[in-house]
């Protein structure tokens, strides 16, 4: 029994829409929920940001340990491949908008690891990165500094669109997924069905689809919820 | 495991059932994984998933040159960094057949004892929080941060120092340093009764720690348990004075130890051993301005070192444990091999297995945490 969700997106004809969506981008950027995946060293440095000295709640940011009720996910540091798959997965896993900050030069260009067998270099391959904080690693006050960028991004958004790095999962999935696939085989699929989310989102482009979707289309072997639990 | 091929599993007519702790769950420490085995909540077996760190470490240093490897060696352990510089710079000392000046190896030693401490501090708050005390972990963070201060003052780094070279050390201390020094000294002795009532004898700790993952010593000995860990169990090994480094044969400290070696001996362990490295910072102090001399002894342009053929296996004690490293050089300008024996793999993944055993659900993470094992180290 399946049945087919028709959503329709309503036209806006309201003509205070625009200060509703202002006042609802304010609420985001005073209200976020960070989930810091300890990937690496810089997750040493979270401790003393978050905790009395620097303080990271006068800025409106609090921790939060499950994926579907965080905003933010910090990469604190190097990705090795085994952890770059539950990254990914635990990114598709949040709801959207979401944002990403990457934290220690190794999620820029790989820092330090740069001739390791075993780490991801850049993070942005595989998923769309709103901020980057260089640093080996850096100090509290620049994790602050990250986060209060970001805290703009998405208060300025209407204007700069560098806050909404999100929807480029959706619009570009086939170059992300290709990335993906590059690195763990072709048979690579995750639970969540991304180009579903594009649909209901209304965000899928032409270069949501491509070659590489069609391979996870071969590959994908369709796993319902009671499955994917219980066997 | 790959875990979108991750399925809980269900045995038949059994109770038992498995479930899966981390990669990134409050309850573990840093980036690790822990899948057990459970009867209620009862753990039957537990088994650990290591590797989300590794790096390459021991390959990577061997395609970088001799004194590259010094800025990667302290990433190796990240709460705890300085044993890591000045164990491979005791080790490349050794094979090139040199030895550090006087003061820069009391200098060394200061380094050794303030990261025992910041890491000490550390380790209080996370093992309190496992047992639903947050408040010690703010103030851990906070007087721990004091000694990264200190830190960044004579070294120039928060965290990551990199501070020695083969051969000493890079700076010469600040002025006015040591009385800063001894004003942390000061401030950290003027907290021990606030951190005793908050958490060393509190009945809402003291309850939950106690017999909570207790070792006997011969299985300590058997698991390779080194350190604190060790000496909760009545063994009172330690590096600096079994096996003594630096200048350690020169000062005066105790062997804390305790009896039981549950989690909380360990706790109490490494809350005796915090004095234990004020003391000797103290008497460092005291004997520090009256060593004069140099900080360094030359070495040959960096950038062409050829270190002679040979091998050196230099150990301290971290305040995990004993961390050594092993180097061989086959007279190039990059070592051949380079081994480091770190405590943390012994005690996250055969100890924390072996105690894990018939603990109740709701233990696991304080046992890991008592343990006070270091993720990056296990898998490097």
């Amino acid at each position: 029994m399946k049945k087919e969700l028709k959503i329709k997106q309503k036209e806006r004809t309201n003509p205070l829409a625009h200060v509703f969506d202002d006042f609802i981008r304010f609420c985001q950027s005073k209200s976020l929920f960070m989930l810091h995946y300890c990937t690496g060293c810089g997750a040493i440095e979270l401790p003393p940001a978050m905790t009395s000295r620097f303080d990271m709640e006068r800025l409106g940011i609090q921790p939060m340990v499950t994926p579907r009720q965080a905003d933010i996910l910090l990469i604190t540091g190097y990705v090795s491949i085994k952890t770059l798959k539950r990254v990914i997965l635990t990114y598709e896993q949040m709801q959207s908008p979401k944002y990403v900050i990457g934290i220690c030069s190794c999620t820029v260009n790989g820092g330090m690891y740069w001739q390791s067998y075993a780490t991801a270099k850049k993070l942005n391959e595989y998923m769309p990165v709103d901020v980057y904080i260089a640093g080996c690693m850096p100090r509290p006050e620049a994790v602050m500094a990250g986060l209060q960028r970001l805290k703009d991004n998405i208060r300025n958004d209407k204007k700069e669109h560098k806050g909404s790095a999100w929807k480029d999962y959706f619009k570009r999935y086939d170059y992300y997924l290709g990335n993906q696939q590059a690195l763990f085989g072709e048979d690579w699929q995750t639970p969540t069905d991304i180009i579903a989310e594009a649909k209901l989102y209304g965000l899928e482009t032409e270069e949501t689809y491509g070659k590489h979707t069609k391979l996870l289309e071969k590959h994908q072997t369709p796993l319902l919820p009671q499955e994917m639990r219980i066997k | 495991m790959r875990p979108e091929n991750y399925q809980a599993v269900k045995l038949g007519d059994s109770n038992e059932y498995e479930i899966f702790i981390g990669p990134n769950h409050p309850g573990i420490e840093g980036n690790y994984a822990f899948r057990l085995m459970l009867d209620g909540d009862i753990v039957v077996s537990g088994k650990a998933d290591a590797g989300y760190l590794h790096r390459g470490f021991e390959k990577l240093m061997e395609g970088r040159l001799w004194i590259q490897n010094l800025a990667i060696v302290p990433r190796i352990c990240v709460p705890d960094p300085a044993p890591m510089e000045v164990a491979y710079s005791m080790a490349v000392e050794e094979i090139m057949g040199i030895e550090a000046p006087i003061r820069a190896q009391w200098i060394r030693t200061m380094q050794l004892e303030l990261s025992r401490v910041a890491a000490h501090l550390f380790t209080f708050g996370g093992h309190a929080a496992t047992t639903g005390m947050y408040t010690p972990m703010f103030w851990g963070v906070a007087d721990r941060d004091l000694v990264l201060d200190l830190f960044e003052d004579f070294t120039g780094g928060r965290v990551y120092s990199i501070y020695n070279i083969p051969g000493g050390v890079r700076r010469e201390l600040p002025p006015e340093f040591l009385q800063k020094l001894s004003n942390l000294l000061d401030y950290l002795e003027s907290r021990q009764n606030d951190y005793d009532n908050l958490l060393f004898t509190n009945q809402v700790f003291v309850e939950r720690a106690k017999g909570c993952g207790a070792l006997t010593q011969s299985q300590a000995l058997e698991l390779s348990v080194t350190g604190p860990n060790l000496r909760a169990c009545g063994l009172a090994y330690d590096v600096r004075r079994d096996d003594p480094y630096l200048v350690y044969d020169e000062l005066e400290f105790d062997i804390p130890r305790q009896k039981h070696g549950d989690a909380y001996s360990r706790i109490l362990v490494r809350r005796d051993e915090l004095f234990q490295s004020i003391r000797i910072l103290r008497q460092i102090i005291e004997r520090l301005p009256s060593i004069k001399g140099k900080i360094r002894t030359p070495i040959p342009n960096p950038l062409s070192w050829n270190v002679r053929k040979g091998e050196a296996y230099a150990r301290v004690e971290s305040s995990k444990g004993e961390l050594a490293y092993y180097v061989v050089s086959d007279g190039g300008d990059k070592p051949y091999r380079v081994h480091v024996r770190g405590p943390s793999s012994m005690h996250a993944v055969q100890t924390l297995e072996f105690l894990a055993k018939g603990a109740r659900l709701e233990d696991v993470a304080q046992i890991m945490f008592s343990l006070d094992a270091c993720p990056p180290e296990v898998d490097r």
